[in-house]
């Protein structure tokens, strides 16, 4: 920092950081310029401090200052100004290093914040490697009217999805909880006697729904229709997480925000390096779990498994990731294109490892099938028995 | 908007970290600038780290050197506004108009007297709002709170005032000091965020750690000690769902202490592994991959005259197995 011109400095520091994705504009500028007054700013300790508490606004957000917090001090110090007391040796790094620091501090936000594995694939694999398949397929090939039909479907699902009890209330005409505050009120018209009780009702809250896709090479001709499946619950829902898996794991939430199916299809299919690759269930599930698992599910997620089963990964590892995935969500529901082909059987090695943490097993091959899991992802995780029954009548089913 | 003049015996950081010695609470320079500057610029202080680092604690030591009340809301899911911010005195309601049954005051007036300030009970929210004295408002966990509810929240904290229907709007007199923890189970608003001074706690150095464990577990040996907490911060390293925090540090170190231990070994970590691990798959996984190997680096590596300094603890952790 140089002292000699202290509200332009931290002008263009924090400047500097809103272009990196950091929540800074003039309201944070300005605390930032009262937080100087109120440390001793000759200490360099306690002005990074400062300005990382007004700054920063979550976890992802600290590596990022501390790279830029660096580099302008380094900046400084190449500059006329005298530098401040360094308290450590990193500060003195030339601007030269500095394009290349952006990329590694770029690096090591996403693998803290364990958020956007995409653009790290992205850079550091070519396109098409020997070892694995990455050829890229153009998502926006679908036909307008596939998608509108589909699409219209799907909104329908998704907003019956969307409704389940909350604790939360709200007053109604039959309800299952009395509401003292407005009876109290109307039974002062009767001298203070409760002569007519008026009642709240729980209010409806929407369900947190966790959607993980293959898009394998084995799951190519279905694997369109998921993303569409994908993309209208995405866009129905406020709150929907989507995954894409093949060999390794891409989260495409924000792929799918997108207003513009269109570009929302090619955004999504320039995340996923691996297209129509071989598959790694266990891993990908694992990767999921690991990363996301403890912020994404809860009792009241619902979590949708589009795949076939094959597997070609370690079988052990897709069993502890069955596990560790139904021990967190509230509802598993294994959703296989194969289940509507005539005669077919769960006998693939992957698909019987997992079967027994799925909750609900069906297929998704058709808009018919995708009709009747709209039952599915209502209420709670059913009873071990009616489990049995539902996989029972689901597989016997769907073969006619 | 009410504006609060900081207590004239405010000391700044300096008080602060006494503050914070005193409460046995080690923490560093960093943590002292941000609680100061959350009092000075009079803006919430967001706390995010994982669970059991201390987030709470701050609160604490913020009242303590303000010298004013602590006022804690919990947060859980389905928090909403009747837990949070004022709910009517029923029963007390229903007494009043009993006695006044034989009085001839129009219905109105009745009204009026019931639905008044001594018939209201305010809970931490309208609270920490009409105190007298600027408290701190704890409000903890705010992510287990529905996102609604984060809503209204982000409302109270901008104007600190509330209206209620049947009185009126009140305004805070003095604004609250407000402390925000999250443990990141969800995604707060960004909204929330900018409103915010944020300070992230990590988990502690093994220096940090070790005096730690002296300033709250006297009586252990400093061999011992050493050991813990480097065994703590190898643990750390390795994919757990429930990662242990500074309290397991200190269970197991009591418990150590207990069956009279004087040096780590694979059988007393054994016997005492439920102290760390609070998650049974966790507890077969770091028995069956990782304690022999934490156990050997631990000892192997011996005490430590130049300090765990993260190189080394990264180095040794690489030589842990992979997990599968």
């Amino acid at each position: 920092m140089r002292p000699g011109n202290l509200g332009a400095n931290v002008t263009l520091f924090g400047r500097r950081l809103r272009g990196r994705g950091l929540l800074v504009g003039a309201a944070e500028i300005g605390d930032a310029l009262r937080a100087l007054t109120a440390v001793d700013i000759a200490d360099r300790e306690e002005v990074r401090a400062a300005l990382r508490t007004v700054f920063t606004s979550s976890a992802p957000d600290l590596p990022v200052f501390e790279e830029e917090f660096r580099r302008f001090c380094a900046e400084a110090a190449g500059a006329d100004a005298p530098p401040l007391p360094s308290a450590e040796d990193d500060g003195a790094q030339g601007p030269e290093g500095a394009a290349g620091d952006t990329e590694r501090a770029e690096l090591s936000v996403t693998e803290w914040s364990g958020d956007e594995p995409a653009p790290d694939d992205e850079r550091s694999v070519p396109a098409y490697s020997p070892a694995e398949v990455r050829a890229r397929k153009d998502f926006s090939a679908f036909s307008a009217d596939d998608l509108t039909a589909i699409s219209q479907l799907i909104m329908l699902i998704a907003r019956r999805i969307a409704t389940r009890l909350s604790r939360r209330m709200r007053s109604a005409r039959r309800g299952t909880l009395v509401d003292l505050r407005r009876t109290m009120r109307r039974s002062l018209q009767f001298g203070g006697d409760a002569v007519e009780l008026l009642w709240r009702r729980r209010r409806v809250r929407k369900s947190k729904l966790v959607l993980l896709c293959d898009v394998s090479g084995s799951m190519d001709i279905y694997s369109r229709f998921l993303v569409q499946f994908v993309y209208a619950l995405q866009d129905a829902l406020g709150r929907v997480e989507s995954f894409l898996f093949s060999t390794s794991l891409t989260r495409v939430t924000d792929a799918l925000d997108r207003r513009d199916i269109q570009s929302a299809l090619a955004e999504a299919s320039r995340r996923v390096p691996d297209w129509s690759g071989g598959t790694k269930i266990g891993a990908s599930l694992k990767t999921f779990n690991e990363r996301y698992g403890a912020r994404l599910l809860d009792p009241r997620t619902i979590v949708v498994i589009c795949s076939d089963g094959w597997d070609t990964g370690d079988l052990e590892i897709l069993v502890d990731a069955m596990r560790a995935l139904r021990a967190r969500a509230g509802k598993v529901i294994w959703l296989n294109p194969l289940l509507g082909s005539p005669g077919y059987e769960p006998v693939t090695q992957g698909m019987s490892a997992a079967l027994p943490y799925v909750d609900v097993f069906a297929s998704a091959h058709s808009v018919r099938s995708l009709r009747e899991l709209e039952r599915h992802l209502r209420g709670p995780r059913p009873s071990p028995r009616a489990r049995a029954a539902l996989r029972a009548s689901d597989a016997g089913g769907h073969g006619s | 908007m009410a504006s609060a003049p900081r207590p004239a015996t405010f000391g700044g950081i300096p008080q602060i970290l006494d503050v914070l010695k005193e409460q046995g609470y080690i923490a560093d320079r960093a943590l002292a600038t941000s609680v100061h500057l959350s009092i000075v610029l009079n803006k919430p202080l967001l706390i995010e780290g994982e669970a059991g680092v201390g987030k709470t604690e701050v609160a604490k030591v913020m009242a303590r050197a303000l010298g004013t009340d602590l006022i804690r809301l919990q947060c859980y899911e389905g928090l909403d506004v009747h837990t949070a911010l004022y709910e009517w005195n029923y029963q007390r309601q229903m007494l009043r108009i009993k006695l006044e049954e034989a009085s001839l005051r129009p219905v109105e007036d009745k009204e009026h007297v019931i639905f008044s300030e001594p018939f209201l009970l305010k809970r931490p929210l309208l609270q920490a709002i009409t105190a007298e004295r600027a408290p701190v408002l704890l409000i903890d966990e705010v992510d287990r709170a529905d996102e609604e509810f984060e809503a209204f929240l982000l409302e109270v904290l901008s104007d600190f005032q509330v209206s209620i229907p049947e009185i009126g709007t009140i305004t805070a007199r003095q604004i609250p000091y407000v402390v925000l923890t999250s443990n990141r189970t969800r995604e707060l608003s960004d909204a929330l965020r900018r409103r915010c001074l944020y300070l992230w706690i990590d988990y502690p150095s093994f220096e940090k750690e070790l005096r730690i464990v002296h300033s709250k577990v006297p009586a252990i040996n400093d061999r011992l000690a050493e050991q813990i907490c480097a065994f703590m911060q190898l643990v750390r390293t390795v994919p757990l769902s429930k990662v242990p925090g500074i309290a397991e540090t200190l269970d197991w170190s009591a418990a150590l202490l207990a069956l009279h231990r004087e040096h780590l070994d694979a059988q007393a970590v054994e016997e005492t592994l439920g102290c760390l691990c609070k998650d049974q798959e966790d507890l077969v996984r770091v028995r069956a991959q990782y304690l022999a190997p934490i156990v050997d680096a631990v000892r192997t590596a011996g005490p430590a005259t130049d300090g765990w300094n993260p190189e080394r603890i990264a180095s040794l952790a690489a030589q842990l197995p992979k997990p599968r």
